[in-house]
């Protein structure tokens, strides 16, 4: 009988799991012990139960197309990927360093705007953000965090080094299908948890809900918490429902919500208008409040700024947080935790390349085919060029995109981000994979134990979006030091 | 509670019950043409004659046989009254109320819908319909039964009370209409010669023949069931003891106004209902009336809590 791991190929990139064909990490040696002790006909089945699982429990995500919205079964690798717990905790620190200074800057943007005054950052790379939003200049959110929730992108390269790829801080998604994703993983491998120490990641749900506590206007008596979704065509409803239920929060539309002329927000119930506290939007900034922004907005809720900047409801993320989350800001994230916090990164960012800059320009121009291209404000993986992967016509178009708006693109040598063990057709390929933990602050600060590690399902493919083909696993940080 | 949620909890409900009541529906008219002879002037027509839905059917069918009589009312997705039909409202309602119900409720109500896609084709076949329609009651029970045991009962849970029980006593008077249009229409000796076993099918059709056996220690007849059906207080799918239940959770809502008041108005109604002095035309007229009534306490429903005006 032939072996799952048959060619199995570890040279491409780093394998999260795997030296090579016959021999796995220490990381991953009951796993595959475990694995081994399947054969294809089991290992089938356990992946037959995990689609029935999905399509049971309803976990979807919306896919936009000329035909319509489509409601997708959630795409699903059943073997997980392992991380160290002692990698992690350094992880963890440096992703909780990386979230408080993006915080100072934020806070410093609507503020005195040091780190501009004192040379650390060229002013116009504010001036000209989309997401710097003045209507917010001079605000003090509650323990001066504007991003509450991140969703922090890292990737290993080939020489095993994790980075940080993006930082996402308006309104970052996932975190509901790495809950799932543990779910289905109980259900499918239940043998597993008896013996190996994962980290549970359940509580998520409980420190999202203090953290919005700790950021209500008041502290007396009931604080009442919403989620405020654009809907049930949204392609992330599935999560806000998920994440209002696991609360025990209010899930709202805009519709739902009425700000009158006390500048307090209400939410309109059976017994009448009742007060909301806080709100865990899901809106982008765009739509929150057609007073302010968007005047064709019918997501948001009228008024809904007044009241944030009256200090009678507090948002999570706070209106203007996207200011840091620009890929051009990104580039100074390293320096703004020497400015703000006087340490050295724990987390190195991804060499960047600012189009803004003519030197850099320069040489982005030059190199267009070996480099990736991403626009500054985009998510999703939408509006980008991976240049080794691209047609010289896709090469020559885009060059022409990056001269007419520079300020707008950002270039990084392509790496060869890790792959992990996935099945294919009964057989384990090695497939590209990232990792997006999600970063909760308030009053105190929590990481999640590992996060969503999404996986690209095709062949070669370097791009993990659900909305592209890409799908997910779940992600194990364990504990080795007993063993 | 969001007034939005408490209406798309509420129209959850009547969609659920309704599902439950389309395939209790079908089952006993099926069980009862397999009872009478053949020739007796009783078909599968008089089933979308009860629904109200005879013109839209002929818009699509030439003939009302069981094939399509069938087709029609389970698993014709244009036809907003079929069973698939108000599976999929009921699913897409709680799909969008999950933040209030447990897990377990949408899970039964997404693998009920998954069963109802997978299996629509089997209902032509009559061995293969009883299985589908067996299942179907099966979902809906437990679907009930989850909440009742899994849920606080605090409001959400009010509203789902609310709408099974407006849907079921609507239900109810359907079928008690459909046997009154059955016995005016037909009277023929054939047919009265039968009589006890059509109203031993209505009685099944509600789950309710052992309970009347116990309560009317008679052989069955049409008066007493009429009666049975339209006023007993513990019967759960009898008008009165539908009215009493939303009577019961209208007074623990909030600002319910004079919503109480009408209720009782309804019940007294129902109560004095005399169906030993009408013909089975006028009973037909009550009927109806009842229907009507029912209708105008969903739009004082409606008005009260799901339409706040904000200012």
């Amino acid at each position: 009988m032939k072996s799952i791991w048959e060619n199995y190929k570890t040279d491409v990139a780093y394998d999260e799991l795997m030296y090579s064909e016959f021999q796995s990490r220490p990381v991953s040696h009951q796993l595959c012990r475990y694995l081994d002790s399947l054969n294809k006909e089991d290992i089938d089945k356990r992946k037959t139960a995990a689609e029935l699982a999905i399509m049971e429990m309803g976990i979807s995500f919306t896919v936009y197309s000329d035909e319509g919205n489509i409601d997708r079964a959630w795409p699903f690798d059943i073997i997980p990927r392992i991380i160290d717990a002692r990698e992690w905790r350094i992880i963890e620190k440096g992703l909780k360093q990386r979230l408080t200074a993006l915080n100072c800057f934020i806070s410093d943007v609507y503020g005195e705007q040091a780190f501009i005054k004192d040379g650390k950052m060229p002013g116009e790379i504010v001036n000209s953000s989309k997401n710097f939003r003045k209507e917010c200049v001079g605000m003090k959110p509650k323990h001066n965090v504007w991003a509450n929730i991140c969703g922090t992108d890292l990737v290993r390269d080939k020489d095993g080094i994790m980075y940080v790829l993006e930082d996402n801080l308006r309104v970052p998604s996932g975190v509901s299908y790495m809950l799932e994703n543990r779910i289905i993983t109980k259900r499918v491998f239940p043998e597993l948890f008896q013996d190996i120490d994962i980290l549970p990641i359940d509580d998520y749900p409980t420190h999202l809900h203090d953290m919005l506590t700790s950021i209500a206007p008041h502290q007396n008596g009931q604080i009442n918490c919403a989620v405020l979704t654009p809907g049930i065509y949204n392609s992330a409803y599935f999560e806000h429902a998920y994440l209002a239920q696991q609360m025990g929060a209010q899930l709202v539309e805009g519709n739902d919500l009425v700000v009158n002329d006390d500048d307090c927000v209400y939410m309109k119930t059976i017994r009448g208008l009742e007060k909301v506290d806080v709100i865990y939007r899901r809106i982008d900034d765009d739509f929150l409040d057609p007073e302010v922004f968007r005047k064709d907005s019918t997501l948001g809720v009228k008024g809904l700024m007044r009241a944030w900047k009256a200090g009678n409801v507090a948002l999570a993320n706070a209106p203007g947080a996207g200011v840091a989350d620009d890929k051009v800001v990104y580039a100074y994230v390293p320096e703004m935790i020497r400015y703000f916090l006087n340490e050295e990164p724990i987390l190195p960012n991804v060499p960047t390349y600012l189009c803004s800059n003519p030197d850099h320009l320069e040489y982005v121009l030059e190199h267009l085919a070996e480099l990736v291209v991403k626009p500054a404000n985009e998510s999703g993986g939408y509006g980008m060029l991976v240049g080794p992967h691209a047609t010289t016509k896709e090469v020559e178009s885009f060059r022409e995109i990056i001269q007419k708006d520079p300020r707008n693109y950002i270039a990084q040598p392509t790496l060869s981000i890790s792959t992990a063990p996935t099945l294919c057709k009964s057989k384990l390929e090695p497939r590209h994979i990232d990792l997006r933990p999600f970063i909760l602050q308030g009053q105190d600060t929590f990481v999640t134990a590992g996060g969503l590690t999404r996986v690209a399902l095709k062949k070669g493919s370097l791009v993990v979006n659900s909305s592209q083909g890409g799908g997910s696993k779940d992600t194990w940080i364990i504990n080795m030091e007993d063993k | 509670m969001l007034s939005r949620s408490a209406e798309r909890i509420y129209w959850l409900a009547r969609y659920i019950e309704r599902t439950e009541n389309i395939a209790r529906l079908v089952n006993v008219h099926m069980n009862l043409l397999m009872d009478l002879p053949k020739g007796v002037e009783m078909s599968w027509r008089q089933l979308i004659l009860i629904n109200a839905s005879e013109q839209i059917f002929y818009e699509k069918y030439n003939v009302a046989n069981e094939r399509n009589i069938t087709r029609f009312l389970l698993a014709d997705d244009t036809y907003q009254g079929s069973l698939l039909s108000s599976l999929t409202a009921a699913r897409e309602n709680i799909r969008t109320s999950r933040d209030l119900l447990p897990d377990e409720a949408w899970e039964q109500v997404n693998e009920m819908h998954l069963f109802a896609k997978k299996n629509l084709e089997t209902v032509a076949n009559r061995r293969h319909r009883v299985i589908f329609l067996n299942e179907i009651l099966k979902g809906c029970q437990r679907f009930t039964g989850l909440l009742s045991g899994y849920m606080s009962h605090n409001d959400p849970y009010a509203f789902i009370r609310l709408g099974r029980n407006i849907e079921r006593a609507d239900m109810t008077s359907r079928i008690l209409d459909l046997a009154s249009l059955l016995l005016s229409e037909s009277r023929s000796d054939e047919v009265r010669q039968y009589e006890t076993i059509l109203w031993m099918n209505v009685l099944k059709a509600l789950n309710a023949l052992l309970m009347y056996r116990q309560q009317k220690h008679s052989r069955v007849n049409g008066d007493d069931v009429l009666n049975f059906l339209l006023k007993d207080q513990n019967l759960p799918r009898s008008i009165s003891c539908c009215i009493s239940e939303i009577s019961e959770c209208i007074t623990k809502l909030p600002n319910n106004g004079d919503i109480p008041t009408k209720i009782s108005e309804l019940q007294n109604y129902a109560q004095t209902i005399n169906t030993k002095e009408t013909t089975q035309a006028q009973l037909r007229g009550i009927l109806d009336d009842l229907q009507n009534k029912l209708g105008g306490l969903h739009n004082e429903i409606t008005n009260k809590w799901f339409l706040i005006i904000t200012e």
